[in-house]
C-alpha cells in the first residue's frame, strides 16, 4: 500500500517554526526582551534629557563692554550645546542688577567694579557659566587691547586659535568607538549565550523526553538540526535588529544624532557579523545539547562554549592596538571587534570583508563538526557524553 | 509485508540482538514478546533506522527498506516521547506535518482520534497535565496519524487500565483490518494471547518461537483432563499414556498419540461415570516459559 503523504521538503521550516513559536510564547523570553528594550530606551532617553535640556542664562549687565562679554559667553555655550544660550539684560545700576538676581529675573549679574570684574549669583554659582565668563572676559579684553594695537579681531582669532590634532582618528570618534565596542560586546555575549543555550536546551529536552526518536524516525536528522539552528538564529537576529532599531530611533531624538551616520554602518556590519558569529557556534551548541542526556548535564557540555564566549566578551572591550587589529580577523571575536574598528574609522574596505569570509569559512567547519556530533550522539541514551566520546561515535 | 532478516546488533562485546528473523504480515496484529533485555526495543529501533544493525537487513514489500518508507511508519518508542509542555492538539499537528500531512487535515484527524479516545475535551491541555494513561493515548494517537503504512509500537499497553486497553486494541485491530501490518511489543502475556494473530518470542536476543497462536500451541504439550466419579489411579496402567498428575478422581494426562483419547474414554466409562474429558491447551505463559527457558 502507498501513503498519501510524503516527507515535506520544508521539514526544517516546520521545525524552525515550532522553535520560534515556542520561544515567542515563552513568558520569560518576552519579559527579558521588553526589559532590555526599556533599558535601552531609558538609557537613550536619560541621555537625551540631560543633553537636550534648553538652558538659558540671563545675565544682568550695566555697560556695553559687559554686554559684549555676555555675547561671547553665549557663543561659547552654544558651541558646546546648541540648546544653551546666554542673554544680556542691560540695567541702570549694579544695585538694580543684584536686585534682579535676587528676584530671580536674572541668573547672574556681570559687574564692572573698581577691583575688576565681579560675577554675582543668587545662591549657587554655575561652573559652566563661571568658566565661560572667565574666558569671555579675557577674549573681550585682549580683543580691545589688540584693536588698540592695530591688530584686527580676525587676525587675533587666527593667531590665538589652538587646533587639536590627533595623529590617529579623532577624539570624539575614539570615545564613540569605546562606547560602541562595549555595547557590541555586551549584546553579542548576551544574545549568543541566550540563544545558544536555547538551542542546546531545546535539543537536550527533546532528547530527555525521547521525542527525538519520533522526530528522527519522521524526518532526516539534518532537517531537525537545520530547523533548530535557523529558528533560533532568526529569533536572535530579530531581537538584535529590534534593539538596534530602538537605539537608532532613540539616538535620533538626542543631540548625539550627529553621530548617527558614524554608527549606522557599523551597526549594519554588526548585524551581519553577529549572524556569521552566531552561526559559527550554533551547530556546536546543538552538538552540546545532543551530548547531554538531560538538561542537568548541559552546564558540563556547554562549558567550552560559555568560556569561549566569555573570552570574546572580555577581549571585545579590552583589546587595543595591534592585538585588536589581529583579533578583528579571528572568527567569532571579529563579530565584536571588526564593527568596533569600523566605528573608529580606521579600516580599509577589504578588512571587514576578509573577516567575514574567515568567519563564514569557520562556520562551515563548525557546522560539519556540530552536525556530525549531533547526528551521532542524538540517539545515544547512555547518559552524558564528552566531546572526545561523541567524536569517536559511529552511526 | 515487513520482513526482518538475520538482524544482529552488538554493543561492545554484548550481543543484544542475535540473527533475528521474522515477518510482520499485513492485516494482522503481531505480538513481540520477551523479558526485559531480550532485545525487543533494540530490534524495533533498528527497524526504524534509529540504530544501525551490525548485520542483517529489513525489507518492505520484498525490497530493502528505504528512509521514505520508514518515515511512513507510525512509531511509538519505548520511553514515549512528546513535548510535555505543549498543548496536546498542537503537538499532534506538528508531528503529522513533519510526516507530510497538511496542517488543516492534521488538525481534523487529531481531533477525531482524540475524540475516539475520549480526550475530546483535553485537546488544549498541556500534555504534562494529563494522567499517564491519557498521555499514553496521545502517544498512540501520534503514531496512528498521517496514514501510517505500518505500525511499530513499543509497549503500547503498559500503564493502561482494562477499559483503555480495550479501546486501544479496537483501534489497532481496525488498523490491521485495513491492511496495515502492526507489530507491538509487550510483556503482558495474557493481553498478547488475547489480541495477537501472530507471535514472535524473543529470549536473550534470539527468536525462540514464532508463528500463529495455533502453530505455537502445537509446539506445546497438548494434555487431557479426566474427571470421573471415583478414584482415577487406574490411568497409570494404560499403555501410551503419561500421567502428569493424579489427584483423587481427577487426572491430567499426556497421550502418546491423538487416537488414544477414545481408549481413555472407553476405559473410564467401563469403570464408572465420566464427568469430564477435555483437551487442555497450553497458555501462552506456559509456551513462553517453555521456549524461553
Amino acid at each position: 500500500m502507498t501513503r498519501p503523504y510524503h516527507l515535506p521538503r520544508n521539514a526544517w521550516q516546520i521545525v524552525a517554526g515550532r522553535e520560534m513559536v515556542v520561544k515567542l510564547a515563552d513568558k520569560s523570553f518576552i519579559i527579558s526582551t521588553v526589559i532590555t528594550l526599556v533599558l535601552i530606551a531609558a538609557g537613550v532617553g536619560v541621555g537625551a534629557w540631560l543633553g537636550g535640556r534648553a538652558t538659558t542664562t540671563d545675565i544682568a549687565v550695566t555697560d556695553a563692554q559687559a554686554g559684549r562679554v555676555v555675547v561671547v559667553v553665549d557663543a561659547s555655550l552654544k558651541a558646546s550645546n546648541d540648546k544653551s544660550s546666554a542673554t544680556p539684560i542691560t540695567v541702570a545700576s549694579p544695585d538694580e542688577a543684584k536686585a534682579k538676581v535676587r528676584a530671580g529675573d536674572a541668573d547672574a549679574a556681570l559687574l564692572h567694579t573698581d577691583a575688576g570684574w565681579q560675577l554675582v549669583f543668587h545662591k549657587s554659582a554655575s561652573d559652566s557659566v563661571r568658566m565661560a565668563v572667565n574666558q569671555a572676559v579675557q577674549t573681550v579684553l585682549i580683543g580691545d587691547l589688540a584693536s588698540q594695537a592695530g591688530v584686527s579681531p580676525d587676525e587675533l582669532a587666527q593667531r590665538t586659535a589652538v587646533k587639536v590634532e590627533l595623529l590617529e582618528g579623532d577624539s570624539s570618534r575614539a570615545d564613540l568607538a569605546r562606547v560602541t565596542s562595549f555595547a557590541f560586546a555586551i549584546l553579542f555575549f548576551m544574545s549568543a549565550l541566550t540563544f545558544g543555550l536555547q538551542i542546546a536546551q531545546s535539543v537536550a529536552e527533546e532528547k530527555s523526553s525521547r521525542v527525538v526518536e519520533i522526530l528522527a524516525s519522521a524526518i532526516p536528522v539534518r532537517h531537525l538540526l537545520a530547523g533548530k539552528v535557523i529558528g533560533n538564529t532568526g529569533l536572535a537576529l530579530g531581537q538584535m535588529a529590534l534593539y538596534a532599531l530602538v537605539s537608532i530611533v532613540g539616538l535620533m531624538l538626542t543631540p548625539w544624532k550627529k553621530f548617527l551616520p558614524a554608527v549606522q554602518a557599523p551597526m549594519a556590519w554588526f548585524l551581519v557579523f553577529f549572524l556569521a558569529g552566531f552561526l559559527a557556534l550554533a551547530c556546536v551548541w546543538a552538538a552540546a545539547g545532543s551530548m547531554a542526556g538531560r538538561t542537568e548535564d548541559l552546564s558540563a557540555t556547554t562549558t567550552p562554549l560559555t568560556m569561549g564566549l566569555g573570552l570574546v566578551y572580555f577581549l571585545g572591550f579590552t583589546a587595543t592596538g595591534a592585538l585588536q587589529t589581529v583579533l578583528s580577523f579571528v572568527p567569532v571575536i571579529s563579530s565584536v571587534l571588526m564593527p568596533t574598528r569600523i566605528v573608529a574609522g580606521d579600516v580599509a574596505w577589504w578588512e571587514p570583508v576578509l573577516a567575514l569570509v574567515l568567519n563564514i569559512a569557520f562556520a562551515f567547519v563548525t557546522v560539519l563538526f556540530g552536525e556530525k556530533i549531533f547526528r551521532r550522539s542524538l540517539l545515544q541514551t547512555s547518559g552524558r557524553l564528552s566531546y572526545r566520546e561523541a567524536f569517536k561515535l559511529t552511526d | 509485508m515487513l520482513e526482518i532478516h538475520e538482524l544482529t546488533r552488538s554493543f561492545g562485546d554484548r550481543l543484544a540482538v542475535d540473527h533475528v528473523s521474522f515477518q510482520v504480515p499485513p492485516g494482522q496484529l503481531t505480538g513481540f514478546v520477551g523479558a526485559n533485555g531480550a532485545g525487543k526495543t533494540t530490534t524495533m529501533r533498528m527497524v526504524m533506522g534509529l540504530l544501525a544493525p551490525t548485520s542483517g537487513s529489513v525489507t518492505w514489500q520484498g525490497a530493502p527498506i528505504v528512509d521514505e518508507v520508514r518515515r511512513g511508519i507510525g512509531y511509538m518508542p519505548e520511553e514515549r516521547g512528546l513535548y510535555p509542555k505543549q498543548q496536546v492538539l498542537d503537538q499532534l499537528v506538528h508531528m503529522a506535518r513533519l510526516r507530510g500531512m497538511p496542517a488543516g487535515a492534521a488538525r481534523a484527524e487529531a481531533t477525531e482520534l482524540l475524540g475516539a479516545f475520549g480526550l475530546g475535551e483535553r485537546t488544549k491541555d498541556k500534555l504534562e497535565k494529563l494522567s499517564l494513561g491519557n498521555q499514553q493515548r496521545v502517544q498512540v494517537t501520534a503514531a496512528l496519524m498521517a496514514s501510517p503504512m505500518a505500525l511499530i509500537l513499543d509497549e503500547p499497553f503498559s500503564g493502561l487500565d482494562p477499559m483503555a486497553v480495550d479501546e486501544m486494541a479496537d483501534q489497532l485491530r481496525a488498523r490491521a483490518a485495513s491492511g496495515v501490518p502492526v507489530l507491538f511489543s509487550s510483556h503482558q502475556l495474557d493481553l498478547v494471547d488475547r489480541l495477537c494473530d501472530g507471535l514472535v518470542i524473543l529470549a536473550g536476543g534470539r527468536v525462540v518461537a514464532q508463528g500463529t497462536r495455533t502453530e505455537l500451541e502445537s509446539r506445546g504439550r497438548l494434555l487431557h483432563r479426566l474427571v470421573t466419579d471415583s478414584d482415577a489411579g487406574w490411568v497409570r496402567d494404560l499403555a501410551g499414556v503419561t500421567v502428569v498428575d493424579v489427584d483423587g478422581n481427577r487426572a491430567l494426562l499426556e497421550l502418546a498419540k491423538p487416537g488414544l483419547v477414545d481408549r481413555v474414554l472407553a476405559e473410564a466409562m467401563a469403570r464408572g461415570s465420566v464427568r469430564e474429558l477435555a483437551e487442555v491447551r497450553p497458555t501462552l505463559s506456559e509456551i513462553y516459559r517453555e521456549v524461553a527457558a
